[in-house]
């Protein structure tokens, strides 16, 4: 199994290489014999890559040690569950995985278009083909390869680092390779429009859905990240900036920008170099992100890989991309004149704009900042380190003009607003922004990015709901439906604008979240047991915390464990009793010699704050391990850190917005045959599909 | 030996699989389908979309009647031409020419028109208009009729 699967990745380059001539040349010469025999060749791909990874899973269930990959990620202790996601766990097999990702979206895009859109497909063929032959060079021909064989077999392997022995880890990596690798098909068509010469909105309109998918797994995959950080790196933070964490956040921020420039090309006919720009660039930051994790160019918590050859590579493949993509676009830009201009600054269309203007200067940001310390420390032989103080000064008013947007977007109008519209429309949600950032202030919040994040919020808030009545209220009068049935209708109707309506409400609930921080709570309290710590959060609430103590157990529980020290803490709000945390220290046998032991920490969730417990030290540890009652004082970190919850309740709240923009709508055909009647039923509609 | 016989396998089924186009001279279409929107279509689509979103603005209190007036104005002659852009295509490629289809475009410009809507500057006139009051062109329609498309 294991030696088929290695042959399986060998053929799978011939095959690739195959596809993507034949797609290029069977667009060209419109021969479909040829791209019947690209398209098939991307199935084969797929079911080849599939084999070899099937290869690197039994080379794991198996204990096979005498394979580098396995020896490095695994050993005999490790729960069956990991030795599956050991696929992944690491650069050379995360690299196999990416390539098998790829290959599934690419043959899902082949397949659902197999008897449509036919004028794309012999070069959205070979494009994946390409990509896909690039990541299989890589793999066979940059050192990364996960069937390399070390010469002897060592009795046992190195184990996992225990970091990534959390559920949040093992989902998250593939969640943020799903949305990387589906950010391909758009790539792909975006490219077949070039080659073909389509370049009407038609390939935007084909991929809108593949850009959503794309959109949806980048955002899970990222705040899964923040939830593991959150839980496991045991600092009390979600974000920091890391190269790894803006590595992921690259892509987002252009793929955002994206979905909503697509919307002029599709309503006005605007942009569409700017368009094919940021299709490009965004696919270049996945690229770029497999990258950054995956060839340890820079240090971080996240990256364990150490090669330079498989740098070179990757970087002479963007560069191959970008030149050949701005070639074509140089070569058809005659064709993507466009159809109309901005009429006025105060426009639906300017705020797209500015939208644009502020996730680009966000993305440079953070790629100046991830990457300077690189450059610096390749000129001058120096590390610097870029802190999150550098991200918060340029990000924070960025942000907040996006935020804002998000209110002003949905209901400023098309083409030019007149100062009536602005009033009509904008009046109440100022002042109830205004009111809510001054209602603030009264009750003792002095905070100013905070506060203007709060009001901004209560703007945006409001010009949503304002809009969703609005809409209800309309329908339910003219169609004579309850209030109910009305606002189903509404958004059944147009699911493409009122499901990023709810991406916004969710966007502001993570904002808010995001400006609680600036009222974190950190105390370190030394504690022996039977102490109490009382400590009180800015919503005035009061803990009592009393150390019960420590317990420690020695090989028992996890593989791998070697001993670890629960301190049990019994928490009380307000005087009512709220149960037990614990928080923990421990010691993996896998860990390096004189290496600190892992921190677990402890956290109890409420609405509007969360109660984080950090054991950050023992007074001693030899003591403690030795079960000496005397040993068992400590270091505790309370953290009370308000808002987190609203980041995981606006993600879920993305999540569904999301899924309500890319639920199928009605059946095409059937649009078609309603739509000279849609100017019969306006209130019902909404803004177009 | 199994090993070997995998790889016979799995290579003969990949070659078979992807060469068998080639040589049996299996040919994937490379056409447009019947049901595909075409650019023209595309772009009278869109702008058919872009009036039922103005009268959506407006019903819902987020236009006022002028904004509304003029905006409609403009549209509506954005979508005339998309219309007549789209027939014209339609007239070249005759072949794709659909009575029921024609019937229907037919009927939507109809009920374009009927808002007297002049076709040469777009503006909205009042009911009753023989002239354009914005450039004095003479209008089409007979001047009756409320606004688009009801």
């Amino acid at each position: 199994m294991i030696l088929l699967g290695e042959f399986a990745l060998w053929i799978s380059l011939p095959v690739a290489l195959w596809g993507m001539v034949l797609g290029y040349t069977g667009g060209r010469t419109q021969r479909g014999d040829l791209v019947l025999s690209a398209e098939r060749s991307v199935y084969a791909v797929f079911l080849l890559l599939a084999l070899a990874s099937s290869g690197v899973v039994a080379a794991f269930l198996g204990d096979r040690f005498e394979y580098w990959y396995v020896a490095n990620y695994s050993n005999r202790e490790l729960e069956l569950f990991y030795k599956i996601t050991g696929l992944w766990a690491g650069q050379r097999g995360s690299l196999l995985f990416w390539a098998l990702l790829l290959g599934f979206f690419s043959s899902l895009a082949v397949f659902m278009n197999r008897a449509k859109n036919r004028e794309f497909m012999p070069y959205v063929a070979g494009v994946l083909q390409t990509i896909l032959a690039f990541f299989i060079v890589v793999l066979l021909f940059a050192n990364v390869n996960p069937f390399e064989q070390l010469g002897f077999t060592p009795a046992n392997g190195q184990g996992l680092n225990p970091q990534l022995q959390n559920y949040w880890m093992t989902i998250h990596p593939p969640t943020l390779y799903l949305g990387f690798t589906a950010f391909t098909i758009p790539f792909a068509f975006g490219i077949a429009a070039l080659l073909s010469g389509r370049l009407d909105s038609r390939w935007i309109q084909l991929t809108r859905r593949w850009i959503l998918t794309s959109w949806l797994f980048l955002s899970v995959g990222i705040v899964m990240g923040m939830r593991w950080a959150y839980e496991e790196l045991g600092w009390g933070g979600y974000w920091f900036w890391d190269p790894v964490e803006n590595a992921s956040l690259l892509p987002w921020l252009t793929a955002t920008a994206f979905l909503h420039s697509i919307q002029i090309q599709e309503t006005r006919g605007m942009l569409k170099v700017w368009n094919m720009s940021l299709v490009l660039l965004t696919f270049l930051l996945t690229i770029f992100a497999t990258f950054l994790t995956r060839s340890g160019l820079i240090e971080s918590v996240h990256s364990f890989a150490q090669e330079i050859r498989i740098a070179l590579i990757f970087l002479g493949f963007m560069g191959a991309v970008l030149a050949a993509s701005i070639v074509l676009i140089l070569y058809r830009l005659p064709s993507l004149k466009s159809d109309n201009q901005i009429e006025s600054f105060v426009s639906r269309e300017s705020a797209f704009l500015f939208n644009n203007l502020m996730f680009i200067g966000i993305a440079f940001t953070v790629m100046w900042g991830t990457m300077f310390p690189l450059i610096s420390e390749g000129v001058t032989g120096q590390q610097i380190s870029v802190g999150p103080p550098f991200f918060q000064k340029v990000n924070f008013p960025l942000g907040l003009i996006l935020l804002a947007l998000a209110g002003i977007g949905p209901v400023i109008a098309w083409r030019r607003a007149t100062k009536k519209n602005l009033q009509r429309n904008f009046s109440t949600p100022v002042i109830v922004g205004l009111v809510v950032a001054a209602a603030l202030w009264i009750s003792g919040a002095r905070h100013a990015l905070a506060l203007t994040t709060w009001g901004i919020s209560a703007f945006v808030l409001t010009v949503i709901v304002t809009e969703f009545w609005k809409g209800t209220r309309a329908r339910a009068r003219i169609e004579g439906e309850g209030y109910a049935t009305a606002l189903f209708h509404l958004v059944s109707r147009n699911r493409r604008r009122w499901g990023g309506y709810i991406v916004h409400v969710a966007i502001v609930f993570i904002f808010m979240a995001f400006a609680g921080a600036a009222y974190n709570v950190d105390e370190r309290i030394h504690m022996v047991p039977g102490d109490v710590a009382e400590v009180t959060s800015p919503m005035g609430h009061t803990y009592a915390l009393t150390y019960e103590g420590l317990s420690v157990s020695l090989n028992n529980g996890q593989r791998n464990l070697m001993w670890q020290a629960i301190a049990t803490v019994s928490v009380t709000k307000d005087g009512k009793p709220q149960g037990i945390l614990t928080t923990e220290k421990r010691r993996y046998a896998t860990q390096e010699a004189g290496a600190p032991p892992m921190t677990e920490v402890g956290i109890r969730s409420y609405p509007l704050e969360d109660l984080y417990l950090i054991l950050s030290a023992l007074d001693d540890i030899e003591g403690a391990v030795s079960a000496d009652s005397e040993a068992q004082g400590l270091d505790l970190q309370v953290l009370i850190k308000p808002l987190v919850s609203w980041i995981w309740l606006g993600t879920l709240t993305l999540v569904g917005g999301t899924l309500i923009a890319l639920w199928p709508s009605v059946d095409r055909r059937r649009a078609a045959e309603t739509e000279p009647e849609l100017a019969a039923e306006p209130a019902t509609a909404g803004a177009s599909d | 030996m199994t090993f070997y016989l995998g790889v016979a396998l799995v290579v003969a089924a990949v070659l078979l699989f992807i060469l068998q186009p080639v040589v049996k001279g299996l040919h994937a279409s490379l056409e447009r389908g019947d049901d595909e929107l075409t650019e023209t279509e595309a772009r009278k689509r869109v702008a058919l979309l872009a009036l039922r979103d103005v009268e959506y603005d407006f019903l819902a209190g987020k236009l006022d009647e002028d904004d509304y007036r003029s905006m409609k104005s403009q549209l509506t002659a954005e979508a005339l031409a998309a219309l007549e852009a789209d027939e014209a295509a339609r007239g070249a490629g005759a072949a794709t020419t659909d009575a029921d289809l024609e019937a229907e475009i037919a009927r939507v410009r109809a009920g374009l028109r009927s808002g007297v809507v002049c076709a040469d500057c777009g503006f909205a006139n009042d009911k009753g208009s023989r002239f354009c009051s914005a450039c004095g062109h003479a209008l089409h329609g007979k001047a009756v009729g409320e606004a688009a498309g009801r």
